[in-house]
C-alpha cells in the first residue's frame, strides 16, 4: 500500500474532526468521507475508529445521539460541538503551519543556507 | 468539557458499565454490517461479505475494551468487577472464606481492644499541663520504706527547695459530707496547699482556683468543684459560684470548677477545699502523712531536683536528728504516681496480643497459600485466556481486601465486646481504665498489618502463577514441585502456633492457680459471711457530743440485735479491702535496740469492742480488751497483738502478755501487751499477715474519739447471706443520723474479689488468649492434614493396592500429626523458659514448680491436635483405592 500516506500517531482525531465538520454522520460513515476526501490515501484501520470517537467524545468536542442510518440501521450519529469546531481550526492551523515550515526546510537550496 | 460532564462519563464508565458496553457493542456490530452491506453491494455473498467486513474491523474485543476505557471510569469499573468476582469466589468456598474472616476478626478484634486499654491507661497523657515537668517526692525514712513528710517537714521542703516552682501538700484519702437536698452524700475530698493547682497548670472553667493565702485560717472556707461533682451534685448550675453549702456540717463557698478529665490519681468525683492542719499535727515531725507534689522549674534537670531535694533532707536530718535522721527523697514521674506498678503487667498483654495476631496472620498466610494451589490451574487458564499479569495480581489484592473488609467488620464486633467486659475489671482496677474506648487508629493499624500479611501470603504463589507457562499447570494432575516447599511451610506454621498456644495456655493456667491460691489464703476469717460498710460523720454535728456514746454504741448494739447478725463491731481500716499502710516503728521494751536498717513496723488499728467477735478472731493468751478496764483515763494503754506480731517481735521464752512498746519515756506510760489474738490477713497481695496490734477506741481521749470516729468501717457477720441485712443496717444508720451516709456495704468475698481484679482480668485475657490461639491452632492443623490428604489421594489409592490397610494409612497421618504437635509442644516449653524473665511480670511462674501444669498443658494440646486431624485422617483412610485412581 505505498500509496497510502503513513499515518502519525493522534492524525485520527483530526481527521474525524474534520469528517465531521462536514455534518453528522455514524461510525462506519466517518469512515467512509476520510477515505473519500482524502482520495483513498487515508485508510484507517476500521476498529481503531471506536476508541478515537470516544476520547473526542469524553473531550467534549463530539457529541451523540441515536438514530437511524440510511439502511434503517440503529446507529450513533456523532456530530461537532462548538468546542470541537473550534478545536478543528486550531489543530488546522497548527498542521498548515508545521506542513509549510517543513516545506521551507525540505525546499532550502544548499547555497541559501 | 465541563468537570460535570467528564465525571458524568467517569461515572457511567465505572457503574454501567454493562449498559455501555452492549450499547458500544451494538454500535460496532452495526458498523459491520453497514460493511457487510457495501460487500454485498459490491457483489460477494452475504456470508462472505460478513466475514470480510468482520476481518477488516479488526479486534473487536480490544477496540471495544479500549473504547469503554476512553470514556473514562476505568479503575473504579475495573475494581467493582474484581469485587464482584471475589465476592463470587467467597461464595464459592465458604468454608474457607469463613475460617479466614474470622481468623481476622479475631486477630485483630483482640489486638485493637488491648491495645485501646494500653491507650487509655498508660498512653494517653495525664490531664495536665506538661505533665512530665510534675514530680512526687516520695520521701524513704532510714529503715528504707516510703513514708510520706510529716506536715513541719513538708513545710521545711518547700521553703528550702530551690528547684521547684510550686510544691503543695495535699491527702486525698478523706471524705467529706456534703449536705445536699436530697440527704448527706459523701464526696471524695482532696484537701490541699493553696499552690495546689500551680502544680498542674489547669485553668478551671468557671471560677477560679485558690488564692495563695486561701489555706489561712478565716480565708480556707472555699472550695473547687471537680467537673463531675459539679454536673452531679450541683446539678452543672452555670452560677454556681458563690453557691454556699455545708461539708461536715461547715460552712464553704464554691469559687471555681474544674474543666472534665481533670482528677489526681484518677478519682473523677472529688471536691477540692484548702487543707486545715490539726493544731497538733502542724509542729509534730513524727507524725507522717502529708503527700506532696511539684512541679519542676523551667530549665530544671530532675537529677539536679532530686539532689537539691535531698540536700534538703539532709540538712533536716542534722537539724532534728530524733525525727528527720536518714531520710532522703526519689522523684517519681507523676505518671509512675498513678499507674504504680501496672504498667509490667499491661506491657506483658501487649506481648500477648501481638501473639495472637501473629498467629491468626500465620494461619491466614496458611489459609491462602493452601487455597493458591488449588487455583493454579483457574490462574493459568486466565493467563491463557489473556489477563495481563498485573490484572491477576490486581484479583488478588481485590479479593484479599474483600477478606479484609469482612474481618474488620468481625474484629470490630469482637473488639467492642472485648473492651466492654475489660471496661468493668478495670474501673475498680486502674486509675483510667474507665477511659478504655475503641480506638479506630488500632482498628485500622491492625488491619492493615493483618491484611498486608495476607496480601503478602495471596500474592506470593500469584506472582509466581501469573507467570506460569500456562501449560504446565493445565497438565492433568499437575502439582508445580513448589507445593511441597510450600507444604513444608505451612508445617512450620503449625508448630509455631501450637508453640504459642502452650505459652498462653501454660499462663492463664498459673495465673488461674494463683487466684485461686489467692482465695484459698487462710485469711483469718469467714469472708462468706461478713459484711463491711464506711460511715462517714460530719464533725461539725458531733463538735460538743460524745460520738462513740450518742452514736456508735447505740449503733452496734441495735444492729447486734438484728435477727440474723452474729456480731458486729468497728475498725480504722479494713482488712484485705483496703490492705495495710498504718503503721509505725515500735520496739518493745526490754529488747536490745534492734539493728537500724530492719524494719520494724507493726500495724496498727483502733477497734471497738465487738470487733474481734464480728470477726471470729480467738484469743490465744491474756485477755481480749475491755471497755470496762482498758479506759481513756488510764496512764497507759493496751493493746493486743497478732500472732505475727509475737513471731517477730517477742522473742522464744517470752510470755508476750505483758510487754511493754516503747513508746513513751516512763515506764508506766509504756503501751501495754495484754492479749494476743489469731492472725488476720490485712493484705491479699503480698507477704503474708503483717504484725498487728489493736487499740480500743474508746482508749482514746474524748477529742481524739470524736476525730477517728467521724469515719470508721463497719464489720458485722451475719449467720446466713450478709446481703440481707443491709436495708435495715441503712435504716437503723439513718434513723440514729439522718445525716449520715453509709458507704459501699460489701461483704468480704466481694472484697476479695475487688482486690483481685487485675489478676482476674489477666487471667481471663491469657485464658482467652490461649482459647483462641488453639482455636487457630487446631483450625491451621485440619486445614493443613486436609490438604495433605487431597495433595496424596493418588498415592494412598496405590499403597491400598499394594496392600496397606486402612489403619496403616490413618496410622501414618497420624505419626505425622504426631511430630508436628511434638516439635510445636517442645518448642512451646523452649519458648516458655526463655521468656520466663517476660513472664514474671504477670505471673509470678517458675518453671521448675510449673512442670505439672505444662505436662498438662503439653497433654491438652496435643489431644485437641490429634482431634483435629482425626477428621481427615480418617477420611484418607476411607478412600476406595479405585476411586482415588481415577480421580484426576
Amino acid at each position: 500500500m505505498s500509496d497510502q500516506a503513513q499515518l502519525l500517531p493522534g492524525t485520527v482525531d483530526l481527521l474525524i474532526l474534520k469528517a465531521l465538520s462536514l455534518g453528522p454522520m455514524h461510525g462506519y460513515g466517518v469512515l467512509l468521507r476520510i477515505a473519500q476526501i482524502s482520495q483513498q490515501a487515508i485508510l484507517v484501520e476500521q476498529g481503531a475508529l471506536y476508541p478515537a470517537l470516544f476520547r473526542l467524545l469524553r473531550q467534549g468536542l463530539l457529541k451523540a445521539t441515536w438514530g437511524f442510518s440510511e439502511n434503517n440501521r440503529r446507529a450513533k450519529f456523532y456530530e461537532l460541538t462548538a468546542a470541537g469546531q473550534k478545536r478543528l481550526g486550531e489543530e488546522t492551523a497548527g498542521w498548515n503551519r508545521l506542513a509549510t515550515a517543513i516545506r521551507l526546510v525540505l525546499v532550502a537550496k544548499p547555497e541559501e543556507v | 468539557m465541563s468537570i460535570f460532564g467528564r465525571l458524568r462519563f467517569s461515572s457511567q464508565g465505572a457503574f454501567r458499565s454493562d449498559v455501555l458496553r452492549s450499547e458500544l457493542e451494538e454500535e460496532m456490530r452495526t458498523h459491520i454490517d453497514q460493511r457487510a452491506d457495501d460487500l454485498e453491494a459490491q457483489g460477494m455473498s452475504r456470508r462472505e461479505a460478513q466475514r470480510q467486513a468482520r476481518v477488516e474491523f479488526g479486534a473487536f474485543e480490544r477496540f471495544r475494551e479500549e473504547s469503554q476505557d476512553a470514556l473514562g471510569g476505568r479503575l473504579i469499573r475495573i475494581l467493582l468487577e474484581d469485587l464482584r468476582y471475589a465476592v463470587r469466589q467467597m461464595r464459592k468456598s465458604p468454608g474457607f472464606a469463613s475460617i479466614a474472616i474470622v481468623t481476622l476478626a479475631l486477630g485483630v478484634g483482640a489486638a485493637t481492644a488491648i491495645y485501646s486499654v494500653v491507650d487509655a491507661v498508660i498512653l494517653e497523657p495525664l490531664p495536665y499541663i506538661r505533665p512530665r515537668r510534675i514530680f512526687v517526692p516520695r520521701t524513704i525514712a532510714k529503715e528504707g520504706y516510703q513514708q510520706p513528710p510529716s506536715w513541719p517537714g513538708y513545710e521545711d521542703m518547700r521553703a528550702q527547695n530551690r528547684t521547684f516552682s510550686a510544691l503543695a501538700g495535699y491527702t486525698d484519702y478523706t471524705n467529706t459530707d456534703l449536705q445536699t437536698k436530697s440527704g448527706p452524700v459523701v464526696l471524695d475530698l482532696v484537701a490541699s496547699t493553696a499552690n495546689f493547682f500551680q502544680v498542674f497548670g489547669v485553668e478551671p472553667i468557671l471560677g477560679r482556683t485558690y488564692r495563695l493565702d486561701e489555706d489561712q485560717p478565716g480565708k480556707n472556707n472555699v472550695a473547687v468543684l471537680s467537673y463531675d461533682v459539679w454536673k452531679s451534685n450541683f446539678g452543672g448550675d452555670p452560677n454556681v459560684v458563690g453557691a454556699k453549702f455545708d461539708l461536715d456540717g461547715k460552712p464553704y463557698a464554691c469559687i471555681g470548677v474544674m474543666p472534665p478529665g481533670f482528677m489526681i490519681k484518677g478519682d473523677r468525683h472529688a471536691i477540692y477545699t484548702p487543707i486545715v492542719v490539726p493544731r497538733r499535727r502542724l509542729n509534730d515531725r513524727g507524725y507522717h502523712w502529708v503527700e506532696v507534689i511539684g512541679r519542676l522549674k523551667s530549665g530544671v534537670s530532675v537529677e539536679r531536683a532530686q539532689a537539691d531535694m535531698n540536700h534538703v533532707m539532709s540538712d533536716l536530718g542534722r537539724a532534728y536528728p530524733g525525727t528527720d535522721r536518714g531520710r532522703r527523697v526519689e522523684l517519681i514521674s507523676i505518671a509512675e504516681d498513678t499507674y504504680g506498678d501496672q504498667s509490667g503487667g499491661i506491657w506483658t498483654l501487649v506481648g500477648a496480643v501481638l501473639a495472637v495476631l501473629a498467629i491468626g496472620c500465620v494461619n491466614l498466610t496458611g489459609l491462602l497459600l493452601a487455597r493458591s494451589i488449588r487455583r493454579e490451574r483457574e490462574m493459568a487458564l486466565r493467563t491463557a485466556i489473556g489477563a495481563s499479569r498485573r490484572r491477576v495480581i490486581q484479583q488478588v489484592l481485590t479479593e484479599n481486601l474483600v477478606l479484609a473488609f469482612f474481618g474488620a467488620t468481625g474484629g470490630i464486633a469482637i473488639a467492642w465486646l472485648l473492651l466492654i467486659e475489660l471496661r468493668g475489671f478495670l474501673i475498680s482496677a486502674v486509675a483510667r481504665g474507665a477511659n478504655a474506648h475503641l480506638e479506630w487508629k488500632v482498628l485500622l493499624a491492625a488491619l492493615l498489618l493483618s491484611s498486608v500479611t495476607s496480601t503478602v501470603a495471596a500474592l506470593t504463589p500469584a506472582l509466581r502463577l501469573s507467570g506460569t507457562d500456562p501449560n504446565s499447570a493445565l497438565k492433568a494432575g499437575g502439582n508445580t514441585g513448589t507445593s511441597t516447599a510450600q507444604h513444608r511451610l505451612r508445617s512450620a506454621f503449625i508448630v509455631t502456633q501450637v508453640a504459642l498456644s502452650l505459652l498462653l495456655l501454660s499462663i492463664a493456667g498459673v495465673l488461674l492457680r494463683s487466684i485461686a491460691g489467692y482465695r484459698n489464703e487462710k485469711l483469718g476469717f469467714d469472708a462468706h459471711h461478713i459484711l463491711t460498710a464506711e460511715i462517714d460523720l460530719s464533725s461539725a454535728r458531733y463538735e460538743r457530743r460524745n460520738v462513740w456514746a450518742d452514736f456508735y454504741q447505740p449503733l452496734l448494739e441495735r444492729i447486734r440485735s438484728l435477727h440474723g447478725v452474729e456480731g458486729a463491731g468497728l475498725i480504722s481500716r479494713v482488712p484485705i479491702q483496703q490492705g495495710g499502710g498504718v503503721n509505725e516503728q515500735i520496739h518493745i521494751s526490754g529488747q536490745p535496740p534492734y539493728p537500724p536498717d530492719e524494719v520494724t513496723l507493726a500495724e496498727m488499728r483502733l477497734v471497738s469492742p465487738g470487733y474481734f467477735d464480728a470477726m471470729g478472731i480467738r484469743l490465744i493468751r491474756g485477755r481480749m480488751l475491755s471497755s470496762g478496764v482498758d479506759l481513756a483515763n488510764n496512764k497507759a494503754g493496751s493493746i493486743v497483738v497478732n500472732q505475727a506480731f509475737v513471731n517477730k517481735y517477742i522473742p522464744k521464752p517470752l510470755d508476750p502478755v505483758g510487754q511493754h512498746l516503747d513508746d513513751a519515756s516512763k515506764a508506766d506510760l509504756k503501751t501495754e501487751i495484754v492479749g494476743e489474738v489469731t492472725n488476720v490477713r490485712q493484705d491479699l497481695i503480698g507477704k503474708g499477715v503483717s504484725p498487728e496490734m489493736d487499740w480500743l477506741y474508746t482508749e482514746l481521749d474524748p477529742r481524739d474519739l470524736n476525730t477517728n470516729l467521724m469515719s470508721t468501717h463497719l464489720m458485722v457477720r451475719t449467720l446466713g447471706n450478709p446481703r440481707v441485712i443491709v436495708p435495715e443496717l441503712l435504716t437503723i444508720v439513718h434513723r440514729l443520723d439522718p445525716t449520715a451516709p453509709i458507704r459501699q456495704p460489701q461483704t468480704m468475698e466481694e472484697a476479695i474479689s475487688d482486690s483481685l481484679v487485675m489478676q482476674r482480668m489477666e487471667s481471663w485475657l491469657f485464658g482467652i488468649f490461649a482459647a483462641i490461639a488453639i482455636l487457630l491452632a487446631v483450625v491451621g492443623l485440619y486445614g493443613l492434614v486436609s490438604h495433605e490428604v487431597e495433595l496424596h489421594t493418588r498415592d494412598i489409592g496405590v499403597r491400598m493396592m499394594l496392600g496397606a490397610t486402612r489403619g496403616s494409612v490413618l496410622r501414618m497421618f497420624l505419626r505425622r500429626v504426631t511430630i508436628l504437635l511434638g516439635l510445636g509442644i517442645g518448642s512451646g516449653l523452649a519458648l516458655t523458659v526463655a521468656t520466663q524473665k517476660l513472664i514474671q511480670s504477670v505471673v509470678d511462674m517458675q518453671i521448675v514448680h510449673e512442670s505439672g501444669l505444662l505436662l498438662i498443658s503439653a497433654i491438652i494440646l496435643m489431644l485437641m491436635g490429634l482431634t483435629a486431624a482425626l477428621i481427615p485422617a480418617r477420611r484418607a483412610a476411607s478412600i476406595e483405592p479405585m476411586d482415588a485412581l481415577r480421580a484426576e
